[in-house]
């Protein structure tokens, strides 16, 4: 009888646990970080100042600096890990001489926290460290990895790979076993070139597992705090001072949360363009053939 | 059987007895820092609680590095689970000017040294009161001076003995400048296939403002300005120049000493005897007196031509404005600050300068001081009648600190001084400007 009746009630049913977290831990955040953007903590007492916190971070040079800082950092990781991340998933599903050492080599990553991973390179980057000792066998003098301005944001972004890629990578695994092998049988009996194999049927095939690892990836990447935090607290002259360093120091150091939620605020509506934006490409698309 | 019952009524009794006259039973929640702090604040509650039965006093330890994340969470949140807050001087107007603690009232402190005492008040009145003082001191390691074949300065070491007086003429007449920390830091250096083996001469806390502030300000310019929201012409000055140069110098041209420490690594160095001279507390004594070093204790340098001034200030108590137990905490407070019981356990068990004058005295007169490494808290006493010069006043201090971290954390990993300091100047009075009245 119930069969028979709108499942609305067993959809809502089943939704329930996930929307409300969605609720709690998602949207009331965000809701109220936007209410805190509007506020200034003066003397003890939250005063309503409007739109005064976003206003005043138009011509703050420190926020632009951050925002410019978090864009490049995102432009440059993002690309990386989903490429190297392709790159590995491919490799993995491949069967050649000791393929189970080298799953087992590029599943460790995940299996280290991520403080613990931060804090082994930290020390393998140090000046006397590890890195510097190899590149010293080949006669190349030390750098200083994580304490100049030329190299840490690089370095932040090669730990976060390290530490990321395997992740995104079982995702791709789980789409490339989707794809069926006849199609990729009829394709060599036509004999289609491997690298046509790969552009022509892997890659479109492989669609919607990629957006949704681009949009992930992109998400947290944009949301990346401890590595920073733990490396280089936005250092050498701010050159890894991204949004979210410099709104945590804002409101946890400095107790300016008026200014650390109006960061949040722009960081949650620059990655909602972009999220939307990578929908747009990678759908539209599909509906133009 | 009977016995016990009885025991038990009468306890019951003289609880009851008790509470009427101490009203009720409570429990004080403090917040400290990790450490030897904590094991000082412990030894005090100890005391404090076998002559109060009714209180007891409950600890919550935070490391250095969250302590004052903590804190200034728990009391934006006016959090009553804390009732005493363990106050870093200059932040007590931070504090005070957001309403986080309550007004200290009716607490005899004419027994507290006065400058320590003043830095506990905002805008006139009483918000925390001092536990300690602060001297920094320059620690020599004997035998690496010798390996090098060089003269240390000279200071205060083991087997001998020295009184007020002699070390009022020590300090004031034989103190380093820090022309000659740095060449002597030089010729103490050793490396081996291009790593460093010896370091000449760090500061503890690497970058931190309460020992840097003396380099440009014994040039004559202060950090800031006196409103507290002004560092343009301040920390960017010529002065400050001179000073953030000998900083670089240390890192980039003679490479002495070693890059980004944590937390207490260069007391550990030390100890190990791998650094020749280190700019830190005197807290550092009994530790390095543990570690076994035959080490020496020099008064803190000061710029040839310069003024001599030496870093001061330390810890303050004061009431959480939450906390429900307002008498209670503030009996401890004054307990722990002003009694002499309070005061001498304090500093037994942390050797930290007091800033309760009869135990200044003690330190100045008493034989048992005359003594190493005792009598280098005569240096402290000198140095706090003479030469302390205490950080600057401003509600914007946490950001004062930061932006000056930052700025000398990058001048040591090679960013041009003047670019620092200017970053460091338009970032202080960009983030100090949201806060001023």
């Amino acid at each position: 009888m119930i069969r028979s009746r709108s499942p609305l009630l067993l959809i809502a049913l089943l939704l329930a646990p996930a929307l409300i977290g969605l609720v709690v831990f998602r949207l009331y955040p965000i809701a109220l970080a936007v209410n805190d953007s509007f506020f200034n903590v003066l003397r003890g007492q939250a005063v309503f100042v409007g739109l005064d916190n976003y206003v005043s971070l138009l011509t703050d040079s420190v926020f632009w600096n951050s925002l410019r800082v978090t864009l490049w950092f995102n432009l440059l990781i993002n690309p990386i890990q989903i490429a190297l991340a392709l790159g590995l998933a491919l490799l993995y599903v491949q069967n050649f001489k000791g393929v189970t050492l080298y799953r087992v080599l590029f599943l460790i990553p995940i299996g280290v926290s991520l403080p613990t991973a931060v804090l082994i390179w930290r020390i393998m980057l140090s000046q006397d460290g590890l890195v510097n000792g190899i590149i010293g066998i080949a006669g190349v003098p030390a750098q200083p990895w994580l304490t100049s301005a030329s190299f840490a944001l690089y370095s932040v972004i090669a730990i976060a790979t390290w530490k990321g890629i395997s992740y995104w990578m079982i995702f791709i695994i789980g789409g490339l076993q989707n794809i069926s092998p006849e199609i990729y049988d009829a394709a060599r009996i036509d004999g289609v070139k491997p690298w046509q194999r790969l552009l022509f049927i892997t890659i479109p095939l492989l669609k919607p597992t990629l957006l949704f690892v681009l949009v992930a990836d992109v998400s947290i990447n944009f949301l990346l705090f401890a590595p920073i935090f733990m490396l280089t607290q936005g250092g050498p002259a701010d050159s890894t001072n991204v949004l979210m360093y410099e709104a945590y120091k804002s409101g946890f150091v400095f107790g300016d949360m008026g200014r650390a939620m109006a960061i949040i605020v722009v960081v949650v509506l620059i990655l909602l363009v972009i999220v939307g934006l990578q929908f747009r490409l990678l759908n539209g698309r599909k509906e133009a053939a | 059987m009977k016995l016990i019952k009885t025991a038990i009524v009468a306890s019951v009794m003289a609880s009851m007895l008790a509470g009427t006259a101490l009203a009720q039973d409570k429990t004080l929640n403090m917040i400290v820092i990790e450490g030897g702090d904590t094991v000082a604040m412990q030894a005090v509650a100890d005391a404090y609680t076998a002559a109060n039965p009714g209180i007891t006093i409950n600890l919550q330890p935070y490391p250095f590095a969250q302590f004052f994340q903590v804190a200034e969470l728990r009391l934006r949140s006016a959090d009553t689970g804390i009732d005493l807050v363990y106050v870093d001087a200059p932040l007590l107007a931070a504090y005070a000017s957001r309403g986080f603690l309550s007004p200290i009232e009716g607490v005899d402190t004419s027994t507290l040294v006065t400058s320590a005492l003043d830095a506990g008040k905002y805008e006139g009145t009483q918000f925390a009161l001092p536990i300690n003082n602060s001297a920094q001191v320059l620690f020599y390691n004997k035998k690496l001076f010798e390996a090098a074949g060089i003269t240390p300065p000279e200071g205060l070491t083991a087997g001998e003995t020295a009184t007020q007086a002699d070390v009022d003429t020590l300090a004031s007449t034989k103190r380093w400048t820090w022309e000659q920390v740095g060449d002597a830091a030089q010729k103490l250096t050793v490396s081996d296939g291009g790593r460093i083996t010896t370091y000449g001469f760090t500061v503890e806390q690497f970058g931190e403002l309460y020992q840097l502030q003396p380099l440009g300000e014994s040039l004559g310019t202060d950090v800031i300005g006196a409103d507290g929201y002004t560092a343009a012409g301040y920390l960017d000055s010529a002065a400050w120049i001179k000073g953030a140069t000998f900083w670089a110098n240390l890192y980039n041209e003679w490479n002495v000493s070693p890059k980004s420490l944590g937390y207490g690594e260069a007391a550990q160095l030390f100890g190990n005897g791998q650094l020749a001279m280190m700019a830190g507390g005197t807290w550092n004594l009994p530790g390095l007196t543990a570690s076994g070093v035959d080490y020496g204790v020099a008064p803190f340098p000061y710029f040839e031509g310069g003024k001599v001034l030496t870093p001061t200030g330390s810890w303050y108590v004061g009431v959480n404005a939450a906390s429900t137990n307002q008498a209670e905490a503030l009996d401890f407070a004054q307990f722990l600050t002003t009694s002499e019981e309070g005061t001498k356990v304090w500093f037994d068990s942390l050797q930290q300068l007091p800033t309760y004058t009869p135990l200044l005295d003690t330190i100045s007169t008493d034989p048992a001081f005359d003594a190493f490494p005792q009598n280098v808290f005569r240096m402290g006493v000198f140095d706090s009648l003479n030469t302390a010069k205490a950080r600057p006043i401003t509600a914007a201090y946490g950001q004062l600190q930061d932006a000056f971290r930052t700025a000398f954390v990058d001048i040591a990993n090679g960013v041009p001084v003047a670019d620092a300091l200017a970053s460091a100047v338009q970032k202080f009075e960009a983030a100090a400007a949201r806060v001023a009245p």
